[in-house]
């Protein structure tokens, strides 16, 4: 086959795309993955720990262990589930890390595809509440999806699983506050409670103790779009559509220096350098490339060397890096990593929610530092400080905020030691005159 | 052409008159433009392949302007220093001074960039005077019409009766900023009737009415607490995330360097085109209307309109050489001044139309009954001795610039005629905009002759002074409403990757860059031979 048809061929399907219609999503593929599930309730958790799911949203951690976990609570005395403690699906769409642009395309353009995943995995998990906890800065996501979720309100299947489950089954569509880390599992529990988006402390973790102190499940937008087509066809096939070692298709959202920038769902474990070449046109004006800060900024970066990397949880880990969201802002040279690094810092600064004092200030002061050396006046004693920060301050925040804002910093100061230092010189050269 | 009677012959058969009838005419207007006007020539168009306008018509110059790549990327901002302020605007002619006066004075902080000095700039090259419609005889439903049927009917006519309503209060408040203007003996502001319109309605002071202009605006500028800077223009305008307009980069061209500055809002008023030479036309334009701002809009996501028309003033200079395109105020035409071809005859009225007196210029000339120079430039009378034979001393006492002109030339205009010949005078089109000067960029306002809707298909003297006034106040004040915005947008270039994007995938050149900036002409090299540009007689 053609590298470039590889492109979009299950969740972004071009024909796909229409938005929130349920009669035609129950005419294309709709409807299959479902009745599976309901035929065979309890295959729903070993076909999705057979298919090797993994989460999609940026952690990469085994679906199936996470959707066990919440399986496992809220059980009578006898085994059996209780229909007494109510069990929450929280659908994470407040997508809002710089580069990413996934969730938003699958809400708006193919919400029954999510809303079919978000059932079936309900009711493996034996869920009644379902939240699709979505960001309203995104154009058109929150509306496409108060329209589909309502479509499904008198539908049989609906009313099966709610037999099914013992009792009903509800869905709720909920704005986030639009902040960055509402994004964060526990972030997104205070907000959809009601409270400003401050990340909790762990455990308990929300399987045991999540939304309303409920057993709560949190997956990723994308992850729930993959469940109904993994019901429909098999673990097997699913794992097929990767390639090499690697299972399942991951949406890569390219942004930056390269010709056509765009969200492409490619197989998992295509090489990075056919993302950028085939499929993203190669390198806008023919530049070289330089960097790439992949899965959002908040992670290492990649360098020319590494292009040859499959793009694949795994893959990506033996290079000191991880997939994260599947963002890839791609640059070339002759662009200042400085300049992008201070910005990326600024936001992390801007975005902290301020609960823990090392990633209130630490962020703070890394971009006040990074500011100043990229604007040609900052010292040596700036940068050495810039260096202890990433030391000291990864570990101390509550979320991960402040280490990937960190990790990102390090990766730069690891890579481009030179353009940090660059200005400092000029600064020298300056004063010896 | 060749055909054309010689300027020595046509000089010596030349005699004012008291009195001449104007001959029937021989081609209707339509044709007539069809014909000769400038505009109308079809190899000098092309269809626009990239941005907002894709599919337009638009002349090759500019197209080959607008389609062409960005004098910064990335690398170019590492290190620049970042200022932030309420209002940014581009330009500091009349319509960017009076946007920058009314910002400032709704509590924004303004910085004013420009590409020279301020000040200089087309405003102080309009002689003839500015639209009100002050006279007893006159209404603004008058000076609509007449602006709406000299555009050919297609200006927007929103735009066109917000000027005409604005224009006594944009005199009022001229007056109050300290501009003169001709009064008669009772102290009421003279006025004189303009091609194409049905009343007198031309304020004026002199012939040097834009010059009186600038001067007061300059000085309003300079009193007030607008930051100034000069020799600064604008390589590229700043997007942030949602598409809207951020900021600017400005290259400081006495520092060396570039300068982000981040605003809430940003107005361009970088004027027209003259510079470009359409057609291999002269201009009367000053140095720096090179149409930078219609480049930085288009390339913002700005929808420019009637992007293949432009004014060519029937008086340019045409004799001597070396004052080519200088530009005769249509102030002389208005006061009774004949046009006369080779063989003495008046060949059109001259108080149609700029656009129908240019074609009939040109068709003269074209058909044989042109004056050819020694030069080879062609051109036909503009015969001021005649005036003055009627009402004696009428050129010394209103139009002292024509006067002075006529010295540089070493003719006297009160006996010799001068010889005219259309000259590229003033982008009719430009940016899309609504009431208060707002594009469709959030963030980005345009005003004065970069913006387009007002003119039409061609403009009436004395509506750009107004134009600059009134839609400079406009959306001085829609922009200074923004200072209430919480915070800077995000700096970034993205759109300029998207430019580039687009300008691949058309398969476009990327070699030429833009804005301009300043004429091909006048970019120097250390290393080039001047030798020939040397004089070596003394005159």
């Amino acid at each position: 086959m053609n590298i470039k048809d590889q492109a979009n061929r299950l969740l972004l399907h071009p024909e796909r795309r229409f938005g929130a219609d349920l009669d035609t999503w129950m005419v294309d593929v709709g409807g299959e993955g479902l009745e599976n599930a309901l035929q065979d309730p309890d295959s729903i958790i070993p076909t999705i720990k057979n298919a090797e799911l993994l989460g999609l949203g940026g952690s990469g951690f085994p679906t199936h262990i996470k959707w066990s976990y919440v399986s496992e609570e809220g059980l009578n005395e006898d085994g059996s589930r209780s229909t007494d403690i109510d069990k929450y699906l929280i659908c994470n769409g407040n997508e809002d890390e710089p580069g990413t642009f996934k969730d938003r395309i699958l809400l708006k353009e193919t919400p029954h595809q999510v809303i079919e995943g978000a059932l079936i995995t309900a009711l493996g998990v034996g869920a009644n509440q379902i939240v699709f906890y979505i960001n309203p800065e995104q154009k058109g996501s929150l509306e496409a999806m108060e329209e589909a979720t309502e479509q499904w309100s008198d539908s049989t299947l609906l009313q099966r699983i709610s037999t099914e489950l013992g009792r009903p089954l509800e869905l709720f569509v909920v704005a986030s506050s639009g902040h960055y880390i509402g994004g964060e599992e526990t972030a997104a529990l205070e907000s959809i409670e009601g409270n400003f988006p401050f990340p909790r402390g762990k455990p308990p973790y929300p399987a045991k103790a999540g939304l309303f102190g409920m057993p709560t499940l949190i997956n990723n937008i994308e992850t729930i779009a993959n469940v109904s087509h993994i019901m429909r066809n098999g673990a097997e096939w699913f794992k097929s559509l990767g390639r090499g070692s690697s299972h399942g298709t991951k949406i890569f959202s390219l942004s930056g220096d390269v010709l056509r920038p765009g969200a492409y769902e490619l197989p998992m474990g295509t090489p990075l350098q056919e993302l950028i070449d085939i499929h993203g046109g190669g390198m806008l004006l023919n530049r070289k490339l330089k960097a790439v800060f992949m899965g959002g900024p908040s992670n290492t970066i990649l360098t020319p060397k590494d292009l040859d990397v499959p793009l694949d949880f795994y893959k990506v880990q033996e290079r000191r890096s991880s997939l994260g969201t599947g963002a890839m802002i791609v640059v070339s040279e002759g662009t200042g990593v400085v300049r992008r690094v201070t910005e990326y810092i600024s936001f992390f600064a801007k975005s902290s929610c301020g609960q823990c004092p090392s990633c209130k200030t630490g962020t703070y002061y890394a971009a006040q530092l990074l500011t100043k050396i990229d604007s040609g006046s900052g010292s040596q004693a700036d940068l050495d400080t810039l260096i202890n920060l990433t030391k000291i301050l990864p570990g101390s925040g509550r979320c991960h905020l402040l280490d990937g804002a960190m990790k990102l910093l390090d990766s730069s100061l690891y890579h481009f030691m030179d353009e940090y230092e660059q200005p400092l010189l000029i600064d020298k050269t300056v004063d010896n005159r | 052409m060749n055909s054309n009677i010689s300027y020595r012959e046509a000089l010596e058969k030349y005699t004012p008159k008291k009195e001449s009838s104007l001959p029937p005419t021989t081609t209707a207007k339509g044709a007539l433009l069809e014909e000769f006007h400038p505009d109308y020539i079809t190899e000098c168009r092309t269809t626009l392949k990239s941005g907002v306008n894709r599919g337009d018509s638009c002349h090759t110059q500019l197209a080959e302007l607008l389609q062409s790549d960005s004098r910064i990327n990335e690398a170019n901002l590492a290190g620049a220093e970042t200022i932030e302020t309420d209002v940014l605007v581009i330009g500091g002619g009349g319509a960017g001074c009076a946007a920058a006066l009314i910002a400032q004075q709704n509590g924004a902080r303004v910085i004013l960039a420009t590409k020279l000095r301020l000040g200089d700039s087309n405003t102080v090259m309009a002689e003839g005077g500015i639209q009100a419609s002050l006279n007893r005889e006159d209404t603004p439903q008058l000076h609509y019409d007449d602006t709406i049927s000299a555009g050919h009917n297609r200006s927007d006519p929103k735009l066109v009766s917000k000027l005409v309503l604005d224009g006594p209060d944009v005199i009022r408040w001229l007056i109050q900023q300290g501009m003169q203007f001709d009064l008669d003996e009772f102290g009421d502001i003279l006025t004189r009737r303009a091609g194409g319109s049905s009343a007198d309605r031309i304020c004026f002071y002199r012939d040097y009415t834009g010059l009186e202009m600038m001067r007061i605006l300059r000085e309003s500028v300079h009193n007030s607490n607008i930051e100034v800077w000069d020799y600064s223009p604008t390589v590229e305008l700043l997007g942030d995330e949602q598409g809207g307009c951020s900021g600017a980069v400005i290259s400081s061209l006495q520092q060396k360097r570039y300068i982000q500055v981040s605003a809430k809002s940003v107005i361009i008023a970088t004027g027209g085109i003259g510079r470009m030479h359409l057609n291999g036309f002269p201009t009367s334009n000053h140095f720096g209307a090179t149409g930078d701002g219609l480049v930085l809009a288009y390339r913002m996501g700005v929808k420019l309109r009637d992007l293949d028309s432009f004014q060519y003033h029937p008086t340019g200079l045409s004799h001597p050489n070396h004052l080519t395109g200088s530009l005769i105020t249509e102030g002389v035409r208005s006061c009774g001044t004949w046009l006369l071809n080779g063989n003495g005859e008046r060949f059109i009225d001259e108080l149609s139309a700029r656009d129908v007196v240019a074609a009939a210029v040109i068709k003269e000339c074209r058909e044989g009954r042109g004056i050819t120079t020694e030069d080879g430039n062609v051109g036909v009378w503009l015969d001021t001795p005649g005036l003055e034979l009627r009402s004696p001393g009428i050129l010394a006492e209103r139009f002292p610039k024509l006067i002075s002109l006529g010295k540089k030339a070493a003719i006297d205009p009160t006996k010799e005629p001068l010889l005219i010949y259309p000259t590229l005078h003033y982008q009719n089109g430009g940016a899309v905009i609504d009431v208060d000067g707002r594009t469709e960029v959030d963030g980005l306002f345009c005003c004065g002759e970069v913006s387009g809707g007002i003119h039409g298909k061609n403009r009436l003297m004395g509506n750009a002074l107004l134009e600059i006034i009134s839609f400079g106040r406009r959306a001085g004040l829609a922009a200074a409403e923004r200072k209430k915005l919480r915070h800077n947008g995000q700096l970034s270039i993205e759109h300029l990757n998207q430019l580039r994007r687009e300008l691949s995938e058309e398969n476009l050149s990327l070699e030429k860059q833009g804005p301009l900036l300043f004429p091909d002409y006048a970019k120097f090299d250390l290393d080039s031979d001047y030798s020939k540009l040397r004089r070596t007689q003394k005159i």
